[in-house]
C-alpha cells in the first residue's frame, strides 16, 4: 500500500514539482490550496505525513499547524513545513506551532525526496512497502 | 528751667539789694535852683513819650516829666522840634540842653551826658499786619522790616537777625508814624518800634504786636557831653521821688499815655525792681522760646528731610527690583511728584528712530491720565526738548515760553512752572521726566536736585526692564520654534516610521514573491537534468544547465540584497545556538570543493584540536565561511586554498588564505563597502553581487567579531574572522543594530 502524503500548498507549481517527485518516488498525493482545505483533508484522508506551506492565503502554515496539533487522531503524523529561506525566524516558529520538521525553499529535486523520507517513522521508509 | 530759677533768684535778692543803695541815692538829690535858666528841649515824634499834640505843643511823658522838674527848677523850658536824627545831631552841637528818650548805651556816653535814674525802661518788638503768621523772628527770613534811621534797634536788631542766620532787607525810616504807614501798605512786612509807641499805635494803624521782643533798654534825657552835670543830676533827684510817689505826676502820666492802669501802689523802687526782674523773667522765656522754636524748626527741617529720604529709598528700591517697564514708570514718577510736591509730571521714553518722545506715564492734578504711543511728540515741540538735547536739567520758573506746548496738559490749565530731566544711560539719553505746577506752587532747588538723582538710577531701571522685556521675548521665540521644530520632527518621524514599515512589508513580499518563480524555475530544471522526466541529450543537458547556473546567481543575488537591506533596515535577527565548528566548517568547504577540484585548486581544512562548539547563528556563520571560500576558489587559478581554524582565549579564528590575484593596496580600503567589486579587466570573468564582504562585515560586527584582510597584488590573500565562542549566552538572541 502506497504512503499516503497531504500537500498543503497554495501555489501551484510548487505542487506540481512536489507531487511530481514524491509520485515519481511512489508516494500517494494529496493536495489541499489552503489552509481549511487541508486541515479537512488531513482528517479526512488519514496521510502518513503533512507537507505544509507557511505563506498561505487566509490561515497561514502557523496556524493550520496549531489546529492540526490539536486533533488527537493526527498525533504522530509528521507536519514537515515547506518554506522560504529568507523569512528570519519562521523555522523556530513554525517547530513551535507545532512542526516536526522544516524544509527550505527552493526544494532541491536531487534531495527533497531523501528529505521528506527521513521524518517518516522508521517502519514505513519504504514507500513501495 | 535754669532761667527760671535766675528768675527766682533775683526777685528774692534784688529788692535787699536796693534797700541798701537807697539812703545813697536820696544824698545825691541837688539843691533847688531859682535862676529862670533857660533849658532848650528837643522834640521828636514817638508818642507817647514824646510827640507834638494837636495843638502844636509838645506832649507825652518825657514832657511831663521835665514839665514837672522845670517847674520844681524855675527852668524856662524851650522846646526845639525836629526829626530823632535831627535832635542828636543838635544835642552834639550843643544847640540843645536835652534830648528826651535817650536809650543809654556805650557809643552815646562818649558822645552825650546821662543821668542816673531811668525814665522810662523800654524794650523793642516786631509789629506786622494782622494775621501775618509772624510768631518767631525765625518767622523774619526773607522779609522787608523798616526801622528808625538811626536808632538803637536798627545795629541791634541787624545783629539778632545775623546771629540766627537770616537775611532780612532792613529799611529805615525817619519816624514811627512813617514806619508803621509803610507795613500797613504793604512797603514793608514788619516794623519795629518800642513798646509805648507800639502799645499806643499799632491798633490803629491796623497792625498788631508780635511775640519778637528784644533789646530791653531804659531811657533817659541826654545832654551834652560834659555840659549838663547839674541838669542831669536834678533830673535824677526829682525822678527818685516821683517814682517813689504813686500817686505822682510820673505815674498820672504814664497812665494816661499807655492806658496801663497801675494797678499795684508799690514804691518805685519796688516797681522798677519788679519790672526789671519781670523784663529778665520775660527775656528768659522768650529766650528759652526761641531755643525751643529753633529746635523745633531744625527737628521739622530734619523730618523733613528724612521723609525726602525715605521717598528717594522708595523709589529707587521700587524701581530697581521691578521688572515690568510701566510700573517702573508709574513708581518713578510718583517719587518725583512726591519730592516735590508737585501734582503734574510725566514720564517720556525717547524713541530714537523716530526722533519722537513717547509717553510712558503721565499724572495730572486730578489723578493719573492714559497715555497712549500715538500722543508722541517730536523733539523741539514740547518744553522737555532741551533736556532731552541738552542731557541736563531744564527748569522753566515762569511758565511755557511762546511757542513751546506741553501736551500732556489737559483742559485750559495753564502752566506756570516746569522742571524736565533727562533719563541717562551711558550718557545716551533714553527719556525724560518732567514735573510741572498749574499754580503758584514752585519747589526748593534742593528738591529739584532730589529728582534729578534719582533720574540716573531711574534710567537704569527702566533700561534693565526693557533688556528684561528683549529676553524675555527672544526666548518667547525660541520656545515657540522648538516646539513647532518637535512637530515638523514628530511628522518627519511618523512618516519615516510609515516608510520603513512600507520597506519592511516591500522586502518580504520581494523575498516571497521573486522566490517563488525562481523555485520553479530551479526545480524543474533540477528535475530535467536529473533525468526524471525522461533523457536528454547533450546540447538540452547543456542549456538546461545554464538555466540552472543562472537561475542559482539570480537567487543569490536576491538573497544578498534582502540581507543587506534588512540588516541596514537594522531588521535582521540573529539567531543564537550551540553547535559544533568543526563540522559546520567540514560542511561548508565540501559545498565548494567540487568547484577548487574543477579548478585543480588545493583545499585544504587545519583546524586546531582544540576547536570545539561555538554559539552563534550557524546558517549566518556558514554564510560568512561560504562567502570566503567562493571568493577564494573564485579568484585563485592555480595553487591553492587554505582554511586554518584556532582557538584563542574565548574567541575563534578561521583565516581563508589563497594564491589567487590579490588585491592592490589601494583597494583593500574600500573592500568591505556594499556593492564593492574590485573593478579589473580579470573581475568581468567572476559573477556576483559585490556585497558579500558587505554582509560579512556586517554579520561579523553583528556578532561582536571582525573581519580583516592581508593581500599581496598577483600572489594572493589572506581573509581573517575572528568571532566569541558565547558559550554561555546561548539562549539570546540578538538584533542588528545598524
Amino acid at each position: 500500500m502506497k504512503q499516503r502524503l497531504l500537500i498543503i500548498e497554495d501555489n501551484e507549481q510548487n505542487f506540481y514539482m512536489m507531487r511530481f517527485l514524491l509520485e515519481k518516488s511512489g508516494f500517494e498525493v494529496i493536495g489541499a490550496g489552503d489552509g481549511k482545505e487541508g486541515i479537512e483533508k488531513a482528517l479526512d484522508t488519514n496521510p502518513q505525513a503533512i507537507l505544509l506551506d507557511i505563506q498561505l492565503p487566509e490561515m497561514d502554515g502557523y496556524a493550520v499547524a496549531a489546529e492540526l496539533t490539536k486533533h488527537d487522531e493526527l498525533n504522530g503524523v509528521p507536519i514537515i513545513a515547506v518554506t522560504s529561506y529568507a523569512m528570519v525566524g519562521d523555522r523556530e516558529r513554525v517547530l513551535a506551532a507545532g512542526a516536526t520538521g522544516y524544509i527550505e525553499k527552493p526544494i532541491d529535486p536531487e534531495t527533497f525526496v531523501a528529505e521528506i523520507v527521513r521524518y517518516l517513522p522508521a517502519s514505513q521508509t519504504d514507500p513501495e512497502g | 528751667m535754669a532761667n527760671e530759677r535766675i528768675s527766682a533768684w533775683l526777685n528774692r535778692v534784688l529788692p535787699g539789694l536796693l534797700l541798701i543803695f537807697l539812703p545813697f541815692l536820696h544824698s545825691y538829690t541837688p539843691r533847688v535852683w531859682a535862676d529862670g535858666r533857660i533849658v532848650k528841649v528837643g522834640v521828636y515824634e514817638n508818642a507817647p513819650k514824646v510827640f507834638t499834640d494837636q495843638s502844636g505843643r509838645p506832649a507825652g511823658i518825657f514832657i511831663d516829666v521835665i514839665e514837672h522838674i522845670a517847674e520844681r527848677e524855675g527852668w524856662n523850658l524851650q522846646y526845639i522840634p525836629g526829626s530823632w536824627g535831627e535832635g542828636l545831631d543838635r544835642l552834639a552841637n550843643q544847640e540843645i540842653d536835652l534830648m528826651p528818650d535817650v536809650a543809654h548805651t556805650a557809643g552815646r556816653e562818649t558822645m552825650y551826658s546821662f543821668h542816673k535814674v531811668p525814665v522810662l525802661s523800654s524794650w523793642f518788638q516786631v509789629y506786622a499786619r494782622q494775621g501775618s503768621g509772624i510768631r518767631s523772628i525765625l518767622d523774619l527770613d526773607g522779609q522787608r522790616v523798616v526801622v528808625l534811621e538811626r536808632s538803637v534797634q536798627q545795629d541791634a536788631f541787624a545783629k539778632i537777625a545775623d546771629s540766627f542766620g537770616l537775611s532780612i532787607s532792613l529799611i529805615s525810616a525817619p519816624d514811627y508814624g512813617k514806619i508803621f504807614a509803610m507795613v500797613a501798605k504793604g512797603e514793608a512786612d514788619a516794623a519795629i518800634t518800642n513798646r509805648f509807641y507800639g502799645l499806643m499805635h499799632a491798633k490803629k494803624a491796623g497792625l498788631e504786636d508780635t511775640a519778637v521782643i528784644f533789646n530791653p533798654s531804659d531811657l533817659f534825657f541826654a545832654g551834652p557831653k560834659n555840659q549838663s552835670g547839674q541838669l542831669l543830676a536834678a533830673i535824677d533827684a526829682h525822678l527818685v521821688n516821683l517814682k517813689s510817689d504813686a500817686q505822682s505826676v510820673y505815674y498820672e502820666s504814664l497812665k494816661r499815655w499807655t492806658s496801663e492802669q497801675v494797678r499795684l501802689k508799690l514804691p518805685s523802687w519796688l516797681l522798677g525792681i519788679g519790672l526789671a526782674t519781670g523784663l529778665i523773667l520775660f527775656m528768659s522765656v522768650m529766650g528759652s522760646v526761641i531755643l525751643k522754636r529753633q529746635v523745633n524748626a531744625r527737628t521739622r527741617d530734619l523730618s523733613k528731610r528724612n521723609k525726602q529720604l525715605a521717598i528717594i529709598d522708595r523709589t529707587l528700591r521700587a524701581t530697581t527690583t521691578e521688572l515690568d517697564l510701566q510700573a517702573i514708570l508709574q513708581r518713578a514718577l510718583r517719587g518725583a511728584l512726591a519730592l516735590t510736591k508737585l501734582e503734574g509730571g510725566a514720564l517720556c521714553l525717547l524713541d530714537r528712530d523716530s526722533k519722537r518722545l513717547v509717553p510712558g506715564t503721565s499724572v495730572t492734578a486730578s489723578g493719573p491720565i492714559p497715555v497712549s504711543s500715538s500722543s508722541s511728540t517730536r523733539i523741539g515741540e514740547c518744553l522737555c526738548a532741551a533736556a532731552v538735547l541738552g542731557g541736563k536739567p531744564c527748569i522753566h520758573w515762569d511758565g511755557a515760553p511762546a511757542g513751546m506746548t506741553v501736551p500732556l496738559i489737559q483742559g485750559n490749565e495753564e502752566m506756570r512752572f516746569h522742571a524736565a530731566f533727562p533719563l541717562q544711560v551711558r550718557n545716551e539719553v533714553i527719556g525724560v521726566m518732567c514735573v510741572y505746577s498749574c499754580t503758584d506752587e514752585r519747589p526748593s532747588e534742593l528738591k529739584l536736585k532730589l529728582v534729578q538723582d534719582i533720574c540716573g538710577p531711574v534710567a537704569l531701571a527702566i533700561e534693565n526692564a526693557r533688556l528684561y522685556e528683549q529676553v524675555l521675548h527672544h526666548s518667547e521665540q525660541l520656545e515657540q520654534r522648538v516646539t513647532e521644530r518637535t512637530e515638523e520632527l514628530a511628522v518627519a518621524m511618523e512618516r519615516a516610521q510609515e516608510a520603513d514599515q512600507l520597506k519592511s512589508a516591500f522586502l518580504a513580499t520581494m523575498s516571497h514573491e521573486l522566490r517563488t518563480p525562481l523555485n520553479s524555475i530551479i526545480g524543474f530544471t533540477g528535475i530535467m537534468l536529473q533525468g526524471l522526466t525522461g533523457p536528454l541529450n547533450e546540447e538540452q543537458l547543456k542549456q538546461m544547465s545554464m538555466v540552472q547556473s543562472s537561475a542559482r546567481h539570480l537567487l543569490a543575488l536576491i538573497n544578498d540584497v534582502l540581507d543587506i537591506s534588512k540588516i541596514e533596515a537594522g531588521q535582521l535577527e540573529l539567531a543564537s545556538a550551540s553547535f559544533d565548528l568543526r563540522s559546520s566548517l567540514e560542511k561548508t568547504v565540501k559545498l565548494v570543493a567540487p568547484q577548487a577540484a574543477k579548478k585543480g585548486i588545493e583545499l585544504k581544512l587545519h583546524i586546531a584540536p582544540d576547536v570545539s562548539t561555538v554559539c552563534a547563528d550557524q546558517r549566518r556563520l556558514e554564510q560568512v565561511f561560504l562567502n570566503l571560500l567562493n571568493n577564494a576558489v573564485k579568484f585563485t587559478e592555480k595553487g591553492h586554498v587554505h582554511i586554518h581554524c584556532d582557538g584563542e582565549m574565548d574567541h575563534y579564528i578561521v583565516a581563508v588564505s589563497d594564491t589567487g590575484i590579490g588585491i592592490k593596496q589601494e583597494q583593500l580600503s574600500g573592500l568591505f563597502q556594499p556593492f564593492h567589486q574590485i573593478d579589473t579587466g580579470l573581475a568581468r570573468k567572476h559573477e556576483g553581487s559585490g556585497l558579500g564582504l558587505s554582509i560579512c562585515k556586517k554579520l561579523m560586527d553583528m556578532m561582536n567579531g571582525s573581519i580583516s584582510v592581508t593581500s599581496e597584488w598577483g600572489s594572493g590573500s589572506t581573509f581573517t574572522i575572528r568571532f566569541p565562542r558565547n558559550q554561555e549566552a546561548c539562549s539570546e538572541t540578538k538584533t542588528s543594530d545598524h
